[in-house]
């Protein structure tokens, strides 16, 4: 664990979810529960299908769960508002990067910061930092179709740190990725965690991904099947 | 980078989809300005005519639709004048003719007697006024004179019957503008009706409603078979000018139900097109309020490129209509200010129409649901 650290209270907590879609065939969660310490990282890995990315958007308040109850910094997540929560807590990364076409990748990360207060100049400011920080400011101009899939992730995780949250949660990063850039963006992400006292939750297939990790979270069949 | 920058880039896109929408909606744009600019020219023309000589009743025969058929015999002016109430009275006869040559195929021709209170708010560019008694002399409207090109002095053949120009005037009603003025006795040979006039106009004394009321009442109840009607009133009754506006009106409508389905229909491909793009987005913590701003800015702009295209296809069509021998002498070639602002309101009306349920839907996306479209 990394010098943020914080043993006292998990930041993310999931008590007995349980996730059941509504055309009531299939149960994705079975009743999982999980704690998440402060500047921790935890790698949940397991077949497909097997209820990880479920997991994953009930932590992240894209979703409610069917029953059980998920917590960040002990709070309720249904008894606040989720939007906010996903704005300011929580940054998401996804496999297939999710960038807006027809922005650049400047603007890409500019983004999630129209739910702030921040005026204009300042979002362009903190996004041209980000970017920098990723490694991309020679390709802050370009529009996703002409960045490498290595490129797009990194602006995807600048996109996602662009509210400065406390949580990151990352669906498959490095899915679309070959070894040596999966190495990059694990640094990357590593590098983030470090300076900035992120919590890390990582949805992956990869051995090597998982082995970085502080923690595995082993899942099948809804369940959590080993720590 | 701003808000509209992003509504922006969404909605060109799809660059062809967009712009097609948007020559949609100029089509029914441009179709309301026209109409209604044509309806709107024609009701100003149709108030100047009377407001702007000070008349304040019309004196036609009881039962016909349009002045152009009512006769009356001229020596009623005379009973008229003797009324309590009645300051003047002017006898009228009004038709259309044509001249074939300059392709134009209906100018109003109105027969006054020389020295009429009709003759109010008619300024002489050029020429004179034509004198007691004097016969086939025409005062030729600015815009008729422009048409026909000619100039005082020259001859013209008005219905088989030769006239001189004595003068090119210009009046405060396109519909004078755009036609001639001869003597009353002229006009009643040349149609064969002498000693009849389509209509006779009043001033009364004091000009005020209630009296003008009562005059008219006992205009009505003096001589029967004659229909008196106030100023403003015959303005709101004529046939033609209601059929315009209601026209006008009917397209509108018609125009604000196709351009929403228009609006609605791209708008909801685009919805469905960016299900997880919404989603992602709904991740990143936009609210459902930002989700709906967002399709509600695209179709507002969509709406407004498509009222722009749409006033300058008007400008277009407008002088297009003009080119129709018809139109010409009748229809003033602009769109008037008032118009165009409501053009403008009918464009944001219909792209809130088209665009309100698109970003409702928008805004309902589930997120996480949204995000497995991907």
């Amino acid at each position: 664990m990394n010098e943020h650290e914080q043993t006292s209270e998990p930041i993310l907590q999931g008590e007995a979810l349980r996730k059941v879609y509504p055309d009531g065939e299939v149960e994705a969660l079975r009743g999982v529960s999980i704690e998440v310490a402060p500047g921790e990282s935890v790698a949940v890995v397991g077949p497909s299908g097997c209820g990880k990315t479920t997991l994953l958007h009930l932590l992240g308040g894209l979703d409610e769960p069917t029953s059980g109850k998920v917590f960040h910094r002990g709070r309720l997540l249904s008894e606040i508002d989720r939007d906010q929560y996903r704005a300011r807590e929580i940054g998401f990364v996804f496999q297939s990067f999710h960038l807006l076409p027809t922005l650049s990748a400047l603007e890409n990360v500019q983004v999630p910061m129209f739910e702030t207060d921040w005026p204009p100049r300042e979002r362009a400011e903190r996004a041209a930092s980000l970017i920098e920080q990723v490694g991309m400011a020679h390709r802050r101009n370009h529009i996703p179709s002409r960045l490498s899939v290595g490129e797009r992730q990194r602006i995807a995780i600048a996109r996602a740190l662009a509210n400065e949250p406390s949580v990151l949660l990352a669906d498959e990063p490095t899915g679309n990725l070959d070894s040596r850039k999966q190495a990059e963006i694990l640094e990357l992400l590593e590098g983030f965690r470090q300076s900035r006292g992120l919590t890390l939750l990582i949805v992956t297939h990869s051995a090597e991904v998982a082995a970085a990790a502080d923690r595995i979270v082993r899942m099948r069949d809804g369940l959590v099947e080993a720590e | 980078m701003r808000f509209t920058t992003l509504i922006l880039r969404n909605l060109f896109r799809r660059r062809a989809r967009t712009l097609l929408t948007a020559a949609g909606l100029a089509v029914a744009i441009a179709a309301v300005l026209d109409l209604v600019g044509v309806a709107w020219n024609f009701d100003r023309a149709f108030t100047s005519l009377y407001q702007g000589k000070g008349i304040d009743i019309i004196v036609a025969r009881a039962g016909v639709a349009n002045q152009l058929s009512s006769a009356l015999d001229q020596k009623l002016g005379e009973r008229l004048g003797r009324i309590p109430g009645v300051k003047a009275v002017a006898a009228s006869m009004v038709d259309v003719v044509g001249f074939e040559q300059a392709n134009i195929a209906g100018a109003l021709i109105n027969g006054w007697e020389s020295g009429s209170l009709l003759f109010r708010g008619t300024h002489v560019l050029e020429g004179r006024m034509f004198h007691p008694g004097e016969r086939n002399v025409a005062m030729l409207g600015r815009v008729l004179a422009l048409n026909l090109g000619k100039k005082v002095g020259d001859e013209i053949d008005v219905a088989g019957e030769p006239f001189q120009v004595v003068a090119i005037h210009e009046s405060d009603s396109l519909f004078e503008s755009g036609g001639l003025i001869v003597p009353l006795a002229s006009l009643q040979y040349l149609m064969g009706r002498e000693g009849q006039v389509t209509g006779f106009v009043i001033q009364a004394e004091p000009s005020d409603p209630k009296s003008v009321s009562g005059l008219q009442r006992r205009i009505e109840e003096e001589i029967p078979g004659v229909a008196a009607t106030q100023a403003r009133d015959q303005i709101a009754r004529d046939m033609q000018l209601r059929l315009a506006k209601l026209m006008a009106w009917a397209t509108t409508a018609l125009a604000v139900l196709l351009g929403s389905v228009g609006v609605l229909n791209t708008m909801l491909m685009t919805v469905f097109e960016r299900t997880g793009e919404i989603g992602v987005l709904r991740a990143l913590g936009w609210k459902r309020r930002r989700v709906m701003t967002m399709i509600l800015g695209e179709s507002l702009c969509l709406g407004l490129l498509g009222t722009i295209l749409g006033m300058i296809l008007a400008v277009v069509g407008m002088r297009l209509i003009l080119l129709e021998p018809t139109a010409r002498g009748f229809i003033e070639p602009n769109i008037p200010a008032p118009v165009l602002g409501m053009g403008l309101l009918v464009g944001f009306a219909l792209s809130i129409l088209g665009g309100v349920y698109p970003a409702i839907r928008a805004a309902a996306l589930d997120p996480s649901e949204a995000l497995r479209h991907e």
